[in-house]
């Protein structure tokens, strides 16, 4: 399974990667919306996209919206992965299209325990 | 002659609270911990004790802005900075670490622990994008939550102190003010 993380922070980027790495996933990574975007039409169309909120560029609510817009990337789950935590923000992000939200600080368990209820671990993880 | 009622408006400024009346500084020192688990490591321990800042520190911050506007910064010495960076970095930090990379790391953990304040206030507030090196002044004493913690040894305080100067005291005889034109009832 491929998996695209967007980002703004290399640190941050780094972490996530790790833990999706850890799980069986194949990774590339992106420093804003904009920079993803030219992954995906490079035709690098990942299963999962963990996204940043907010990030220079390109945010990643736009990015949501702009991959929503494209019905060549509705196969692709979007998390947020983001320090932004009001319920607003939460509702304003799945109503764009995001499938799941995870809030800064997050754990790997908290990471897997979506990637689960999303059916999105690879099977040797599963298993 | 028309007048305004600056009434509401004086309420309002009247009313602006300051930190301590929001968050407390067990709170602001549970939020870092969290971060740091997250981020820096399961294993890293903040221990709340202060210690003297070198002559030579970095901060790194966001700033909130809302029913409570201000920053919240995190400063510790520079070597100390980039020892953050390294654990944050693990295998993939460079064996040279540039001042980009510093300020990467260091501002994500004031974007992390500046995200979880900001989520501890009341209502809606907007969060900056991280900002690091010579960190804001203190405009108001009394609208400061400071704590000072230890890791590995090594001092790190983390501000939450508000932007705006404090209010001038509150007077204790009404004041009226006279216009040129008033005449007197």
């Amino acid at each position: 399974m491929r998996a695209l993380v967007i980002d703004d922070s290399r640190a941050m980027r780094r972490i996530v990667s790790s833990i999706l790495t850890g799980l069986g996933y194949e990774v590339r990574d992106a420093g804003h919306g904009g920079e993803a975007l030219d992954v995906l039409n490079e035709g690098w169309v990942p299963d999962l996209a963990t996204i940043d909120w907010n990030m220079p560029v390109m945010d990643g609510l736009q990015f949501v919206s702009a991959v929503r817009s494209n019905p060549a990337w509705r196969s692709m789950t979007m998390m947020m992965v983001t320090s932004e935590s009001e319920h607003t923000q939460i509702v304003r992000a799945l109503a764009a299209g995001a499938h799941e939200y995870v809030i800064k600080p997050f754990t790997a368990d908290a990471i897997r325990d979506k990637l689960a209820l999303l059916g999105l671990l690879p099977q040797e993880v599963v298993l | 002659m028309t007048t305004f009622d600056t009434a509401e408006r004086r309420r309002t400024v009247e009313a602006r609270p300051v930190i301590a009346e929001l968050i407390d500084a067990a709170t602001v020192q549970a939020i870092a911990e969290e971060a740091w688990i997250s981020l820096v490591g399961e294993e890293e321990v903040l221990v709340p004790l202060p210690g003297e800042l070198p002559a030579d520190v970095l901060s790194s911050w966001v700033d909130v802005v809302g029913p409570w506007t201000g920053s919240v910064v995190l400063t510790t010495g520079r070597r100390t900075a980039e020892e953050l960076t390294r654990a944050l970095l693990r295998d993939s930090a460079p064996a040279e670490l540039e001042e980009e990379d510093v300020a990467d790391a260091f501002g994500e953990i004031a974007n992390v622990v500046g995200g979880s304040v900001k989520a501890a206030l009341p209502g809606q507030s907007a969060l900056s994008l991280p900002s690091v090196g010579t960190g804001p002044d203190v405009r108001n004493a009394a609208d400061v939550c400071r704590i000072d913690l230890l890791w590995r040894g090594e001092p790190v305080a983390i501000s939450v102190q508000g932007a705006l100067p404090a209010l001038p005291a509150p007077r204790t005889t009404p004041v009226h003010p006279t216009y040129e034109n008033e005449v007197p009832l």
